[in-house]
Formats: structure tokens, sequence, C-alpha cells
């Protein structure tokens, strides 16, 4: 990530920042300011934009339909009126 | 190795509290279930009407929760095991289930304990991957900043990888990260919603996204290398530390 000192002290801290930022966690006022910094430095944009497509990535792998067999199976027991243990 | 425990006789999940501010668009974690609140009275519904309830409220997810379970017992046939031993809890615990709050982190935690209950235990089998996922899955929630010309080479070989590297990545970093890597990133459930699927604090859960995300980038980068897409651009890859 260069040299860049805008977002954190270390590198692990920064990419702390880009996942709070991507995970809706971050303050109204944390957010401009990351933002903005984002707009300047590209180390940072670089990094920001490899975990977008990680998260991409892996949202595609991992979806997954559930066979039919399944749905049928689930609401065939749904039916059988016989209270599961939890 | 972490203990992941998640106690199951609390089956329910608050609704989640609004994020202070979000960076990018909800998706699916932070939908709420807000139809019919007001009218369900959930002590006096018959059994029969509980039943049509669940079915049209909860049916919706089973796609997702198998997508999970396959990240969880890692075989097709013990994820369909494990969704339909989930669902069948969750019917039988549905009038514990609070009309309006978030019904998909309910059914995620239900299927969380199943799991820990009936599977974590099992010896451990060896991957199978599955060649048949669906590729149309939309783009990552925050737009790129980044336009495409200017996506980094390990940017684009990671784009490149085929799902059955992605997946095996998945598996190879440690439970407790991969499932909150899993809720968080595939999900979209937000950190006080994956605290209560998991039943963990925050920080763990935020401290468990951090490694579980480095663990990944560093697994999907040496694919990567091994499929030749990113000569030269996977140690930089791995630079997150100083």
């Amino acid at each position: 990530m260069g040299d860049c000192q805008g977002l954190g002290d270390c590198a692990d801290e920064r990419i702390g920042r880009i996942y709070e930022y991507l995970d809706g966690a971050l303050s109204r006022d944390d957010l401009k300011e990351i933002k903005a910094h984002l707009d300047g430095c590209t180390d940072c944009a670089h990094e920001y934009d490899l975990e977008c497509v990680i998260r991409s990535v892996v949202k595609r792998s991992c979806k997954e339909a559930a066979p039919e067999t399944l749905k049928a199976a689930i609401l065939a027991r749904l039916h059988e009126g016989r209270p599961a243990e939890v | 190795m972490l203990a992941l425990t998640v106690d199951s006789s609390v089956m329910n999940i608050s609704e989640p509290e609004q994020a202070v501010d979000t960076a990018a668009e909800p998706v699916g974690g932070a939908q709420r279930e807000n139809f019919d609140v007001a009218t369900v009275d959930v002590a006096a519904e018959s059994v029969e009407a509980r039943r049509a309830r669940f079915e049209r409220d909860a049916m919706q997810y089973v796609d997702q929760l198998y997508s999970a379970a396959m990240r969880m017992a890692r075989n097709p046939s013990d994820a369909e095991d494990l969704v339909q031993e989930a669902y069948t809890k969750a019917f039988s615990a549905f009038h514990q289930y609070k009309p309006g709050t978030n019904l998909k982190a309910w059914l995620y935690r239900i299927l969380t304990n199943t799991y820990i209950n009936l599977y974590r235990k099992r010896q451990r089998e060896p991957l199978q991957s599955n060649a048949d996922s669906i590729e149309d899955w939309q783009l990552a929630r925050a737009e790129s900043h980044t336009s495409q010309g200017l996506r980094s080479a390990e940017a684009e070989a990671l784009d490149h990888l085929p799902d059955s590297d992605v997946k095996s990545a998945l598996q190879a970093i440690p439970e407790e990260f991969r499932l909150a890597v899993y809720f968080a990133d595939v999900e979209g459930f937000a950190y006080k919603e994956i605290s209560e699927i998991m039943n963990t604090p925050i920080g763990t859960v935020m401290s468990r996204l951090h490694r579980g995300r480095k663990l990944l980038r560093d697994m999907l980068a040496d694919y990567a290398v091994e499929r030749g897409y990113a000569k030269g651009a996977a140690p930089e890859l791995k630079e997150t530390e100083n």
C-alpha cells in the first residue's frame, strides 16, 4: 500500500478502515474522510478496489440453488404435523 | 482454535440497531420483514395460520441457507440435512420469533446452532467442489472506486478465478473466520447481526472478519499464482502488513 499515512499508521489499520467503509460501519464524518482520501490516494484506492473484487468473487462463487427435492422435503415435513424437537 | 458456541436456548434475535451511517447500499441482511407486523397475534395464532405464515415468510430463504450450509457442512448431502433440520427447528420455534424483526438473521442463527450441534464434531471430509454455481451474481454493493481500465492486475486475476478455487480458499480458512466472512461479505449482515448469529461480542466479530479477510486474500492470491493469472503481482497482494 505504499507509504500512505492517510487512513492509519500501518497497513493493517488502513485495510481495517477500508473494511469498515465497505461494511457500512463508519460514522458520517469518517465516511466523508475516507471517501475524500480514496479520491486522492492511488494506493488506498487500489486496496479498496481489490477488496470490492474479492467480495464480488466470493458472492458469485458461493451462490448455490437448493435442490428442489430439498424444498419439497422441507415442506413435506412441515405438513407432517409432528412437532419437531428443539 | 476459538470455540464457536451459540446458545440455542435464545432463539430471538432483536431488531438490529440502525448502523450509524451506511457507507454502501444496504444488502440482504438489512432488509426488514415489515408485512403484517401489526396484525400477527402470535399467541392466538392457529397452527395452520402459523404454518402458512412460516411458508410465506421463511421458505424464500432456502437457497441462501443452503448456500451457507454448503460452507459449513462441505458436501451437498450434509448441507441438505442441515437445512432440513434448521427449518424443522425454526418452524417449531416460530412462535418465539418476533414478527417485524430480522427473520433471515433469526434463521441463520438457528442454522448456525444446528450446524454446531449436529455436524461440527464430524470428521472433516475433503471438499467437494461444485462447478454448477450460478454466475449472474451482481457486483459488490459499493461501486468500484477505480474504473475498469485502471483495475490492477491483481484485481483482474482474482476476478477470473474459478468458483471452485474461491470455495476452496474459503474452506481453507478457520471455521469461525470463514463463517464471519461469509455472513458479512456474502449475506451483508451487519456486525451486530453477526454477533447475534454467532453469539460472540461485536469486537470478536470484527477481529474475525479482519483476520479472515486477510487470510482469504492471501489464499486467493496463491490460487491466482497457481493459475498463472498474476505473474509478479501476488507478492504485492500479500503486502498487507508492514
